[in-house]
């Protein structure tokens, strides 16, 4: 029930999940996460805007990724989140570790 | 597979199903949740989420840890029974795996850094109330969110 488009453009790759990301799928994302990093991309913005439902598995899932593209000497933002999935980074307190971004492509401007 | 029964069954439930209690029946449940709200419009986007929020972590919590690991997948079995009136949102989920040994007065939300432990949490900050009952040998988890907008 999830589709996740990964590109990579300058350094940077944008993650794209679409549709629900739960359980199941946060297990698809742990995986797509490790592979960029493991094929020497460490910086990632992972665009929330078509992400309909988030859970903490999913939540997990970004924060293991946070973790290791920091280790890994580059970092993870996310953009554009529903109000709705924002709800699960506040009522969690992860909106201050995992601050939401209003674009994509300026997301590592700053 | 599940069963569902339509709005007004003999115990006013807008949901009834019966379910492997695994990770894969939650997009099947998420998917029947859409259905009652498209029967109760009147539901706020926010009160649905919150609703649906901590129906999917308990759901994805009994999934994971209420069944030893020589219980095969088919003796897995949860019923969720939804409710859906003026004042409020009741889930009741009731499973046959071990009894929960847990306080849910001690649950706290884990360190930012940790990848895992935040469902009950989450739950509980989703929800207005949080009941778990062992009932004969079922475990049962009442979930309620006082529609507020």
């Amino acid at each position: 029930m999830i589709e996740l488009d990964v590109t990579t453009d300058r350094g940077i790759a944008v993650v794209v999940p679409r549709g629900r990301l739960n359980m199941v799928a946060a297990r698809q994302l742990r995986q797509v996460l490790a592979d960029i990093i493991t094929g020497g991309t460490s910086r990632i913005v992972v665009d929330l805007a078509e992400t309909t439902f988030l859970d903490s598995s999913g939540l997990g899932a970004l924060i293991g990724g946070l973790k290791s593209a920091r280790q890994a000497g580059g970092d993870l933002r996310i953009a554009r989140p529903t109000p709705e999935v924002m709800t699960v980074f506040t009522l969690t307190n992860m909106d201050k570790v995992l601050r939401p971004r209003d674009d994509v492509g300026s997301a590592f401007d700053v | 597979m599940s069963e569902t029964r339509p709005d007004g069954d003999a115990d006013g439930a807008a949901l009834r199903l019966d379910l492997p209690a695994a990770p894969e029946a939650l997009d099947d449940v998420h998917d029947q949740l859409d259905l009652v709200w498209e029967r109760h419009d009147d539901v706020s986007v926010a009160d649905r989420f919150r609703f649906l929020t901590a129906v999917m972590e308990i759901l994805g919590n009994v999934a994971e840890h209420a069944y030893r690991p020589d219980v095969r997948a088919p003796q897995r079995r949860l019923e969720l029974v939804v409710t859906v009136t003026a004042d409020e949102l009741v889930a009741t989920i009731s499973d046959n795996g071990v009894p929960v040994s847990l306080d849910l007065s001690t649950v706290t939300m884990p360190d930012e850094d940790a990848e895992s432990g935040r469902g009950l949490a989450l739950a509980l900050a989703a929800l207005d109330d949080l009941d778990y009952e062992r009932s004969g040998d079922r475990n049962r988890w009442r979930l309620q969110c006082v529609r507020r907008d």
